[in-house]
Formats: C-alpha cells, structure tokens, sequence
C-alpha cells in the first residue's frame, strides 16, 4: 500500500472531523489538495478497503442489547443454519470458526427478551437447540481502528 | 422473509433512548456511507429537510451522549492487510479480571476485549478478538498468532486460553439501527 494511501486511512478513522467540509480540513492537515485526496479516498472505497464512511453507533449507548452466540454445526446443515442466522436484522457479524462450536454470531436487539425470543425462533426453524449466547458482563476495550 | 415481528422490536428499542425525532433522521442517514463529496453534510441535509450546519451539530451532540462512538472510515481489515484474525478466550479467575481485562486491552493488537458470562465452556470468561498483519512466515516457520498469544500468555500469567480462528466470513454488516 502506498505511503500516502495508509496515511489517509489513518486519519479517515482517528481524525474525521464534523465539519461542513470534511476533506478539506483533512487534506490541508495532509499537506494535500482536496480534489487529490477525495480521489484517493474514492479509490479506496472502490478497492473495498474502506468499507464505509460513517458513524460508528454504540449500541449499547443507543438503548440495544446485545448478545454473542455460538453453535455446534455440521458440514451438511451449515449453509442452511447460516441462511437462517443471517436472515435476522439483528445478526451483524457471523464467523465460522475452528472449534467443535464453529459458528459465532453477534445478536443486537431491543432487549435481552427480545434477543432470546429470536433464538429460540431460529432453534425451532433449524432445529440446533444449542445455541449458547454470552452476553457482555463488563467491557474493556471496543476500538476497530486498525493502524497502518 | 417473516423479518416484521423482529424489525418492530428493534424500532421499539431506541425508544427508551431519549432521541427526538430530527437525531434519529440524522442518525438513520449515517449509519450507512455518508456521500464522498466536497459537503457530504449538505447533500444529507437535502434530502431530509434541513439545514448543514443543524445536521452538524446534531452529529456532534450524538457523540456527546456517547450514542455514536465514533465517526469516520470503518476498514475491511482483511483487504487492508490483516489477514491473521482469531477469537481468543482466556480463563481467569474473577478476582484477576479487572487487571487481566485491562492488560490485554492495552495492546494494539487487541480491538475487543469483553468479559462475558456464562463464561465460555464453564470456563472462558474474557473474550478477545485479535488481529495481525499477514506476512507469510513460510512453511516450518512457528505460526504468527500462537507465538503472539504464547507471549500475552507468559506476560499476564495466565496459562489457560483457546484460539479460535477465524476460517470464513458468513456475515459482515453495519447494524441499522434507525
């Protein structure tokens, strides 16, 4: 990756400043003109390595519960379990993984009712009763800015 | 797709957040991508209703009440070099937790770190997801993520610990929220 495209990054997720012209006051802190460094931030869309722009909400902040759930599944049924995982709003991330509990999903609801009532839907459409879900108990760190 | 019951849920929940109705127009505009223009601000203004700087300032506020953690570029890790991803749980003893949780969060490396319970098969109570920039260490080579965990290991003195890959993606999205 070129110099100028990890520093761009860098500063689209640490420094993105609320103002009415965003790239221009990141461009000038880079040294750079805005139409160049619009373009490059373009670009980096386009390649997929910027997969948004935006606000990053914090659920819990906003009111949501949240859950981690891992299940046991088989090669056979996995692509059944993960359409009908994938299919709830509430299902953001979902990872197969290399352990007897190979799929781990992220569940956000209103509540913590809300979200068990969703599971035990999926356990009676699927019929994967073990479906165990951890909720946070405390939180140390939350921070998916990745350094380049 | 029978998805109604399940979206009225979610709407209901931002109801016990007191949110009036301008924020969750605005939110519901940045949960997504903002456009890639000069004013992104305005183009969301117009087509909302209102005006630059009200959407502005009502972005700051969000993230004064801590409802928007953060703003900016939310990267597809992988793409951007982060190639060694893993879940990494760790069995503590509750009263190591606190120091335990907050060790493991300093590393750079380390972009979540929860204590969760029921701990994970009777035991695994503190969850950390870790990510390392790939660089083929080539066969024979000791593998990249169970060295650095060895390490956090011999470092916080805690002995017992799963790794657990990741080996496919099923599902990435951003939460809607609003």
């Amino acid at each position: 990756m070129e110099e100028a495209d990890r520093k761009i990054l860098n500063a689209l997720q640490r420094e993105f400043p609320l103002a009415i012209e965003p790239f221009r006051v990141l461009a000038a802190r880079a040294g750079t003109d805005e139409d160049d460094f619009l373009e490059r931030v373009r670009s980096l869309k386009e390649q997929g390595i910027i997969r948004r722009i935006g606000a990053v909400f914090d659920g819990a902040g906003a009111g949501f519960a949240s859950t981690l759930c891992a299940a046991k599944i088989s090669i056979e049924r996995l692509e059944q379990f993960t359409e009908v995982v994938n299919s709830y709003r509430g299902v953001t991330h979902n990872y197969l993984r290399d352990h007897e509990y190979n799929v781990w999903f992220t569940f956000i609801g209103s509540t913590r009712e809300a979200i068990e009532e969703s599971l035990s839907d999926i356990s009676k459409q699927t019929g994967v009763t073990d479906i165990v879900s951890m909720p946070v108990k405390r939180r140390f760190k939350v921070d998916t800015r990745f350094n380049l | 797709m029978e998805n109604h019951k399940r979206d009225e849920d979610l709407d209901n929940g931002i109801d016990m957040v007191v949110m009036t109705d301008e924020e969750r127009k605005v939110a519901r505009q940045v949960q997504g991508d903002i456009p890639l223009e000069k004013r992104p601000f305005e183009v969301i203004a117009r087509r909302i209703g209102m005006k630059e700087d009200g959407v502005v300032s009502i972005l700051k506020r969000l993230q004064e009440k801590g409802v928007i953690r953060r703003f900016g570029a939310v990267l597809r890790h992988t793409k951007a070099g982060f190639s060694e991803n893993a879940m990494v749980v760790w069995a503590v003893p509750e009263e190591r937790c606190e120091e335990i949780g907050s060790r493991l969060a300093s590393y750079n490396e380390i972009s979540h770190c929860y204590e969760r319970t029921p701990p994970f098969e009777g035991v695994y109570n503190l969850f950390t997801m870790v990510h390392l920039v790939g660089d083929s260490g080539g066969a024979g080579k000791p593998d990249r993520m169970d060295t650095f965990i060895q390490s956090i290991s011999q470092a916080i003195g805690i002995g017992e610990y799963r790794i657990l890959r990741t080996l496919k993606e099923l599902k990435k999205s951003s939460m809607e929220y609003f």
